[in-house]
């Protein structure tokens, strides 16, 4: 007679591990194909970003005719998250979970937070922009609906990059680190341009339904390529699972981080160049427009050139730095460019040659890519594999909230050089002061970070000191927090 | 960890993971739970359906 239950019990247990979304072992060589599914989590970062800042900012201003500061203030809503980020890299390094995972359940919960500001994100700007029956209803409803919305996708966004680069430093050794974050950079680039293309082609004849109809699709997609990338990522760690509870408090573990030589100043070398490069971003296309009278195509080319040249600066350190190169190197070459290309932008103001501010925009793209490559790697080898999570957390919130004040002083100081009285002289006077204090940031920068480049070899974050160095660092920071 | 007793027929997961794995269940459901709801009433807010 046939058993139907020991057939039916056997088929489960060996079908049950292939749709569990957690890999049952941890293998010690990651194939590319693998990285490249978890390097997938960027794309959608860059789609929330370019969707927020570049399609809604838009979007809202001119079609839903919503007021420019109430805009600017809602989209800075999720950098109040941003200093949040070192806590939740501390989380999700101390997660205790019976199943032994600690990264997937954040990456998870990030998701659902994108999905969720996502999908209520239309419909809160349609109340707050008075679409239909919604010009009576009260104003409340509109403001906090959208601030609601904003703060998730916020906050979703920071906790799956955080989490997601933990997870992807985890899984590779330690000289392949280097390649890991190229691959990450240039996965955000791409996320970042296919979806302007995407949005700028799918809301080119607005309508309401068109915009709710692109705000949940990228939820959906969102969902879907973020599940895509985790599927069977991290490994099922019983040891950790059935480790008895540590109790380090956050206060004890940044201690430890912030106690390591070196680590202070990296993080204000990593604030200053993101502020510095950050500026730019979104004062070069008005300057082209503006002082050089170039056309809206040409002025798009800018930002082309931008990421051409942040492509080359990520390719040229991902190889230098895979093959042994420091990381303060890259960061301190890449500041070092970026001042003479700020340089090159005052001057092309002065002649008024076009050519020359691209060539400038190519030459800040590429210190800018060296430098973001050389600080994240830095920020990667600085810290011992228990506290990845929180120093990448550190990585972010600094670099998140610099670029996010680099952004808005750039528009607030043209803003005031444009309203001052007697000023105005030539078109290009708002944006000298700013390409001006970009120029004086790197330089800062690049003072700050000399001494960790002379200092020792440990202090350098190069690829030499990974055991030994390692174990100390464990030493002081986790594994023996105060009594 | 083929002989634990805890285990949980028929998943192979013993109690405290598979209440962790359930837990993730019910949270997700309770967090779309009230998007969906958010979502629907300022759809209401905007077009309302029902008088």
């Amino acid at each position: 007679m046939f058993d139907y239950k020991r057939f039916a019990l056997g088929r489960i247990a060996s079908l049950s591990t292939g749709y569990l979304p957690f890999a049952d072992v941890a293998s010690d060589a990651v194939p590319l194909s693998r990285l490249l599914r978890l390097s997938l989590f960027q794309v959608t970062v860059g789609m929330a970003l370019v969707l927020v800042v570049g399609t809604l900012n838009r979007v809202m201003i001119v079609e839903l005719r919503v007021p420019a500061t109430l805009v600017a203030v809602m989209l800075a809503l999720p950098l109040v998250f941003a200093p949040f980020r070192a806590l939740i890299g501390f989380r999700s390094d101390t997660f205790r979970s019976a199943l032994g995972l600690r990264r997937l359940p954040y990456i998870w919960k990030g998701t659902m937070l994108q999905f969720g500001g996502f999908a209520i994100m239309p419909f809160a700007l349609l109340v707050l922009s008075g679409y239909g029956e919604a010009v009576d209803a009260p104003r409340w409803i509109g403001l906090s609906a959208a601030a609601l919305a904003f703060l998730l996708v916020g906050a979703g966004v920071h906790m799956v990059q955080t989490v997601g680069l933990a997870l992807a430093t985890d899984l590779m050794p330690e000289a392949d680190q280097p390649r890991v974050v190229g691959l990450m950079y240039v996965m955000l680039l791409v996320g970042m341009i296919v979806s302007a293309f995407a949005y700028g082609a799918l809301l080119e004849t607005y309508t309401p339904g068109r915009l709710i109809q692109v705000i949940q699709g990228t939820a959906v997609l969102t969902v879907a390529i973020n599940g895509i990338a985790m599927w069977k990522q991290e490994a099922r760690n019983r040891s950790r699972a059935n480790a008895p509870p540590q109790a380090y408090s956050f206060r004890d573990s940044w201690a430890g981080l912030t106690d390591r030589a070196g680590m202070i100043r990296l993080l204000a070398v990593i604030g200053l160049g993101t502020a510095g490069f950050g500026m730019a971003d979104v004062l070069l296309e008005p300057f082209g427009g503006q002082v050089l009278a170039m056309t809206v195509a040409q002025t798009t080319r800018l930002t082309v050139v931008l990421a051409l040249g942040s492509l080359l600066g990520f390719g040229l350190a991902s190889r230098w730095l895979g093959r042994g190169g420091r990381a303060m190197d890259a960061v301190c070459l890449g500041a070092v460019i970026g001042i003479p290309a700020f340089g090159l932008v005052l001057v092309s103001a002065l002649v008024l040659s076009a050519p020359l501010l691209v060539a400038a925009t190519l030459l800040a793209g590429f210190g800018a890519g060296l430098f973001g490559h050389g600080s994240l790697t830095a920020t990667m080898r600085a810290a011992p594999r228990e506290q990845i999570g929180l120093s990448l957390g550190a990585w972010g919130a600094v670099q998140a909230t610099a670029a996010g004040l680099a952004i808005a002083t750039g528009g607030v100081i043209r803003d005031l050089v444009l309203a001052a009285p007697g000023a105005g002289a030539t078109s290009a006077s708002p944006y000298i002061p700013v390409f001006a204090l970009e120029g004086g940031l790197l330089l800062l920068a690049v003072i700050v970070a000399l001494p960790l480049r002379r200092g020792d070899p440990a202090a350098a974050f190069g690829p030499a000191r990974a055991g030994a160095a390692d174990k100390t660092g464990a030493g002081c920071g986790l594994a023996a927090p105060g009594p | 960890m083929s002989n634990d007793p805890d285990k949980v027929w028929p998943t192979g997961l013993n109690l405290r993971e598979a209440e962790e794995v359930h837990s993730y269940l019910i949270d997700g459901t309770r967090v779309f739970g009230v998007i969906a709801l958010i979502a629907h009433l300022l759809v209401a807010v905007t077009t309302p359906w029902l008088g």
